[in-house]
């Protein structure tokens, strides 16, 4: 399985990949926003799972989602997002945008684990 | 018959006019006071002024710093990370070597137990072997060394995780940069203008599009996730539930 890390932070693109690393997956593709996340997506058709930040310069993680759900190619691709923001309205707000779960900062390897593995089984 | 009323409307005027002298008369007090107060301020105000001019041409610097500060962190927290990286290329390393060790202990377990088969009458060479069995058998040791590793790396995980704290606090420093850049324009206006402005207007909101969240925090509290869960429970049920309607429709 091929998830594309997408946040502005290095640090927090490690961590993710580090942890998903930990949890037996091997394949990343990252990006540093939601413009660069599309370009990824739209040159690489193996990417299988997005993990999302929201806050990003260029376009926002939400703007990303809004983007893939709309996409003829990658409309169906699970969208995780894993950010800062923990209010409700905001959760909302990445619900009505159709992402597939949602994490908030700083997370855990087992929430990580648990998130991932939901969505694969609801999308299965 | 038409003197009285000129008359009449001359000492109405006289009046009005008496009446603004001594209106004047009471004025002037209120004017000069208002002179006084007026002499007294425009220092006051210069100083404001320059205060401002000062405190604006020092917020850069404020913003400046903040960043640095940021850069800083994100420099450490990478070092960090890769020397976590090289600690666990270094355990797993040592995870395969103990691996091989534990192999080869086995292996030579085995031929000893050929070996002891082969001296069986010869109860000092049976004995000799069963002592060298019992030497190579380290498994325990094997297995603490092990266990110790596997702490060794649940520790650096762990250290990896909490560095998330650096994304965190950038992200509270952006929004502090924010409202700085925020005071700093209020101010810049505030010197063209000091009369016109209202110092209660100041962006504190978080900008459309903006790179941090300004209330992020870092808590190992999971009220906030807690709130996610439930909500992406009640939007599954709520599309669960949509989809059965569709069913039956």
């Amino acid at each position: 399985m091929k998830f594309l890390i997408v946040d502005d932070s290095i640090t927090m693109r490690r961590i993710v990949a580090n942890t998903l690393k930990n949890l037996g997956y091997t394949e990343f593709v990252e990006a540093s926003d939601g413009k660069d996340a599309l370009d990824k997506l739209a040159a690489d058709d193996g990417i299988d799972f997005v993990i999302t930040d929201w806050n990003m310069p260029v376009l926002s993680g939400l703007e990303l989602i809004k983007a893939i759900r709309s996409s003829d190619s990658f409309a169906n691709l699970p969208v995780l997002m894993v950010t800062t923001r923990g209010v409700k309205e905001d959760i909302m707000e990445a619900l009505s945008a159709k992402v597939n779960n949602y994490i908030v900062k700083p997370f855990t390897p087992p929430v990580l684990k648990e998130k991932i593995e939901q969505i694969l089984a609801a999308i299965a | 018959m038409g003197q009285p009323s000129n008359m009449g409307q001359l000492f109405d005027k006289l009046n009005d006019l008496k009446a603004v002298f001594v209106y004047g008369q009471k004025i002037i007090p209120v004017v000069q006071s208002l002179i006084d107060f007026m002499k007294e301020t425009v220092p006051l105000l210069e100083n404001i002024n320059n205060s401002i001019s000062e405190s604006t041409n020092k917020i850069p610097k404020a913003t400046d710093h903040i960043n640095n500060v940021t850069n800083a962190t994100e420099l450490a927290t990478t070092e960090i990370l890769d020397i976590i990286d090289h600690v666990s290329e270094d355990l797993i390393a040592i995870e395969k070597r103990l691996v091989d060790i534990s192999d080869q202990k086995v292996e030579q377990v085995e031929k000893l137990a050929k070996l002891k088969e082969l001296v069986k009458g010869n109860s000092e060479a049976e004995t000799l072997v069963s002592e060298i069995i019992a030497h190579v058998s380290v498994d325990e040791q094997l297995k603490a060394v092990t266990e110790k590793l596997a702490m060794i790396r649940e520790e650096s995980n762990n250290i990896t995780l909490s560095l998330q704290v650096q994304d965190i606090t950038s992200q509270q420093l952006a929004a502090v940069n924010h409202l700085i850049a925020s005071v700093q324009n209020k101010l810049a206006s505030l010197i063209t203008d000091l009369t016109d402005n209202d110092l209660s207007d100041f962006d504190k909101e978080e900008p459309e599009n903006s790179t941090f969240n300004a209330g992020a925090l870092y808590s190992k509290d999971s009220s906030s996730q807690d709130i996610a869960d439930a909500l992406i429970n009640e939007n599954n049920l709520k599309t669960s539930q949509e989809e059965i309607d569709k069913l039956f429709k």
